[in-house]
C-alpha cells in the first residue's frame, strides 16, 4: 500500500468513526477518478510543445483519489477535501484543502455565519453572472465542492422572502490593485434580496468591491407551464478586471504580453430554459454575452500574434531560439483563462433519466468562430456507489479558438 | 317563479352533491393523515417485474396545512436532498448546492415513486370529485369516484378512486398524468384488516415506462408543525440542520 493510500484510507477510517458519534453529523465520501487528455495538434500550445517539450509540456493524464468529509459539531460546521493525484509518468502528491470551516447562529431574527463558506447565488446553469462571491467555475466534468470564501453573513427569512448580507474577504488589506479583484479575492460588500411571487423567484443583487466599485444585477426563474422552466440573468458592474492581450512589437517578448486591466461598464446576461416530457427527458437551452471576455477584436490580434510567431520564428527561425519562441507561444495560451472564451455564447444540453441511468449530451457553441466542445456522459446512481463516465472534445474551425485549446479530448471515468 | 325554485333546488342539490363527494373524500384522507400538519417518515421499496428487489429509499415528510409540504431524503444515495412543495410551486435543492432549483410540475413526477406520491396526503383540498357508480371491490362494495385536479400544480392531472362503502377506506386508484395516460396504479393496504385505522402501505405499480412495483409504506405519523423559515427555499439552501 503505498503512502498516498494508507494517508487516504486513514482519513476515511477517522471520518466514519466520528460519524458515530450521537451528539454530531459526520460524514465521508470516497471518489477515485481517471482523465484521459489527448493534446491538440494545433494552437498556441501545441506549437510550442512541438519546438521544445520541456517549456509547457500539455497537461497529462491523471488518476485521482479524493476523501471529502462533511462534519457539524454545534455551531461550527465544516468540509475538508484530502486529495492524492498522481499524473502519468510523475510522482503520487497530495494536498489537503479546507472548503469550508464556519460558526452559525442565530440572533434578532438573523442567521448570522462567519468564516470561510460557500455562496452560491444566481439561477444559471452554464454561465452565473450574478454568482458574485463564489464565481464558481460552470460545466466542469464532474461536479466538485469548490473551496469557499472568508466571509461575514447574516440572512433573514420570513415565508417568501430573503435577505443576505454578505461581507466578503474583509481580512483583506486596503488595496486598489486590479489584480486582487481577479477570482474574488478583493474585500467587497454583497447583498441579496429574494422573492417568490407565485411562478416566479425575483432575485436582486448589489456589490461594492474596493477595486470593481459598484455592480447591480437581477435574475428571475420562471415556471411557464408544467413543463417549461424559463430563467434570466443580467448584471451591470462599473468595473471589471481582466486579463487583456498587449500586442508587442514583431520581435519575441521577454515578458508575457497578458497583464490584469480594469475594464469600464461591463455588462453580463444569460436567458436560458428547461422543458421536461413525462418519459424524463430533458432539454436545456442557454444563451450568455460576457462583456468581460476578449472580443473579437482582440482575439484577432491574439489570432494576428500566433501568425507572427509562427512565420518569422517558427519556420524561418534560429535554432538557438527555439526555447525563447516556445516560450512566447505558451504565453500566447494565457487567453484561455477567462470564464468565457468568446462573449456570445450557445449551450443546448439533452439528458435522460432512467432506471438510475443519467446519459447526457451537451454542446457548447461559440457562434464568432464556430468553436464548439462537445460533451457526452454517462452517470449511474446505485444506492451507495455512483459512476460517472465521458468524453468532452473541444473542436471546431482551426482557427477557432476552441480548437486551439491544449486539450483536444479528455476523457474520464469516476467512482 | 317555479323556474327559479327549480333552479333553486337544482344548485342546492348540486351543492349538497358536490359537498357529499368532498366529504366522502376528507373521510378518505383521514386513513393517510389525521391532522393539517404532520410529520410522516416513509420508507419505499421498489421491485423488478420479475418480483425481485430493486432498491429502497427513506424520506421524511413535513406535510402541513395549505398545500405545503418538505420532502428529504434519507438514504445515502440522495442523502442531504430536498424537495419544497408550496402550493403549486416546487422547489429542488442538492446538498453539494447552495442553489435551490426551480422545478416544474413535471420535473416533480421523476422516479418510481414521485415526490408527489411521497408528500401528497390528501385529496379533499386539490380535487374536485364526481361519483361514477356504486360496484364491487373484491367481496366489499366500493364507490367509485372520478376525481379532478382542482389546481394545476398537483401530481396527477385526474385519478379514478374506489372508497370502500362502509368505512370510507381507500382501497384503490388509477393515476393520470397531464396527457391523460395512465401512470401508476395504486392499492391501499390498511394496517388493520377487519377495523382499519390508517394506510399502512400503498403499493403502486408503473404502467407508463418499467411497469416496476413500488411500495411506500408509511412508517411513523405524528402531529408536526415546522417553523416559517423552514418553507423558505432560500433557507433550505443553508443545509440547516432540520431535527
Amino acid at each position: 500500500m503505498s503512502a498516498s493510500t494508507r494517508w487516504l484510507a486513514a482519513c476515511l477510517l477517522a471520518g466514519t468513526a466520528v460519524a458515530a458519534h450521537a451528539d454530531s453529523e459526520f460524514s465521508g465520501q470516497l471518489r477515485g477518478r481517471w482523465d484521459d487528455r489527448t493534446a491538440s495538434l494545433i494552437g498556441p500550445l501545441a506549437q510550442a510543445a512541438q519546438l521544445d517539450p520541456t517549456v509547457a509540456p500539455p497537461q497529462a493524464s491523471a488518476a485521482t483519489l479524493e476523501a471529502e468529509l462533511r462534519g457539524r459539531w454545534q455551531m461550527l460546521s465544516a468540509v475538508a477535501t484530502l486529495r492524492s493525484e498522481k499524473p502519468e509518468s510523475a510522482a503520487w502528491h497530495s494536498d489537503g484543502v479546507m472548503n469550508e470551516l464556519y460558526a452559525s447562529g442565530e440572533a434578532a431574527g438573523w442567521q448570522l455565519s462567519a468564516g470561510r463558506k460557500i455562496v452560491a447565488w444566481d439561477v444559471g446553469y452554464a454561465f452565473r453572472p450574478n454568482d458574485i462571491i463564489q464565481q464558481e467555475r460552470r460545466r466542469t466534468l464532474l461536479s466538485f465542492t469548490p473551496e469557499g470564501r472568508a466571509l461575514l453573513m447574516g440572512e433573514h427569512f420570513d415565508a417568501r422572502t430573503a435577505w443576505s448580507l454578505v461581507w466578503v474577504n474583509p481580512q483583506r488589506a486596503v488595496d486598489d490593485d486590479a489584480g486582487s479583484a481577479m477570482g474574488a479575492e478583493e474585500q467587497a460588500l454583497a447583498l441579496r434580496v429574494f422573492r417568490n411571487v407565485g411562478e416566479a423567484d425575483w432575485h436582486g443583487f448589489a456589490r461594492w468591491g474596493q477595486h470593481t466599485r459598484a455592480s447591480l444585477g437581477a435574475a428571475v426563474s420562471w415556471v411557464a407551464d408544467d413543463s417549461l422552466e424559463l430563467h434570466a440573468s443580467g448584471r451591470w458592474a462599473e468595473r471589471a478586471d481582466v486579463l487583456t492581450f498587449n500586442t508587442p512589437a514583431s520581435g519575441l517578448a521577454t515578458s508575457s504580453p497578458f497583464t490584469v486591466a480594469t475594464r469600464n461598464n461591463c455588462a453580463q446576461a444569460l436567458v436560458g430554459g428547461t422543458w421536461t416530457a413525462e418519459n424524463r427527458l430533458s432539454l436545456m437551452a442557454e444563451f450568455w454575452y460576457d462583456g468581460t471576455a476578449a472580443s473579437n477584436a482582440q482575439w484577432d490580434d491574439w489570432q494576428a500574434r500566433n501568425a507572427q510567431i509562427t512565420a518569422a520564428w517558427v519556420n524561418g527561425g534560429p535554432a538557438a531560439l527555439r526555447r525563447g519562441v516556445a516560450g512566447n507561444l505558451a504565453w500566447q495560451s494565457q487567453a484561455f483563462a477567462g470564464q468565457s472564451l468568446r462573449r456570445s455564447n450557445v449551450y443546448l444540453r439533452a439528458s435522460w433519466d432512467h432506471e438510475g441511468w443519467q446519459p447526457s449530451l451537451d454542446v457548447l457553441y461559440m457562434p464568432a468562430d464556430g468553436g464548439r466542445m462537445v460533451t457526452a456522459a454517462l452517470g449511474w446512481q446505485g444506492d451507495r456507489v455512483r459512476v460517472d463516465a465521458g468524453l468532452r472534445v473541444n473542436g471546431g474551425p482551426d482557427d477557432s479558438v476552441a480548437a486551439q485549446l491544449p486539450v483536444r479530448r479528455q476523457a474520464y471515468a469516476a467512482l | 317563479m317555479k323556474n327559479y325554485l327549480a333552479l333553486l333546488s337544482l344548485a342546492c342539490a348540486f351543492t349538497a352533491h358536490a359537498q357529499g363527494m368532498n366529504d366522502l373524500l376528507k373521510a378518505a384522507d383521514r386513513y393517510r393523515v389525521s391532522s393539517a400538519n404532520m410529520q410522516v417518515e416513509t420508507q419505499i421499496n421498489t421491485f423488478n417485474t420479475d418480483g425481485s428487489p430493486d432498491k429502497e429509499r427513506r424520506y421524511t415528510v413535513f406535510a402541513q396545512a395549505n398545500h405545503q409540504s418538505l420532502v428529504l431524503m434519507q438514504s445515502p444515495a440522495e442523502k442531504g436532498q430536498k424537495v419544497l412543495m408550496l402550493g403549486d410551486d416546487f422547489w429542488l435543492l442538492m446538498p453539494g448546492s447552495q442553489r435551490p432549483l426551480r422545478i416544474t410540475p413535471m420535473q416533480k413526477l421523476l422516479g418510481d415513486a414521485s415526490t408527489g406520491d411521497i408528500a401528497t396526503l390528501s385529496w379533499a383540498d386539490d380535487y374536485n370529485a364526481q361519483f361514477v357508480a356504486e360496484e364491487s371491490c373484491g367481496d366489499a362494495p366500493c364507490t367509485h369516484l372520478s376525481l379532478t385536479a382542482a389546481r394545476k400544480g398537483v401530481t396527477y392531472q385526474r385519478i379514478e378512486l374506489w372508497i370502500g362503502k362502509a368505512r370510507r377506506e381507500p382501497i384503490k386508484a388509477d393515476l393520470y398524468v397531464q396527457s391523460d395516460k395512465l401512470a401508476k396504479q395504486a392499492r391501499f393496504v390498511m394496517d388493520k384488516p377487519q377495523a382499519p385505522t390508517a394506510v399502512a402501505e400503498m403499493v403502486l405499480l408503473d404502467q407508463l415506462s418499467n411497469h416496476k412495483e413500488t411500495r411506500v409504506r408509511y412508517l411513523a405519523r405524528k402531529e408536526r408543525s415546522v417553523p416559517e423559515a423552514w418553507l423558505n427555499p432560500m433557507f433550505l439552501a443553508r443545509n440547516p440542520s432540520l431535527d
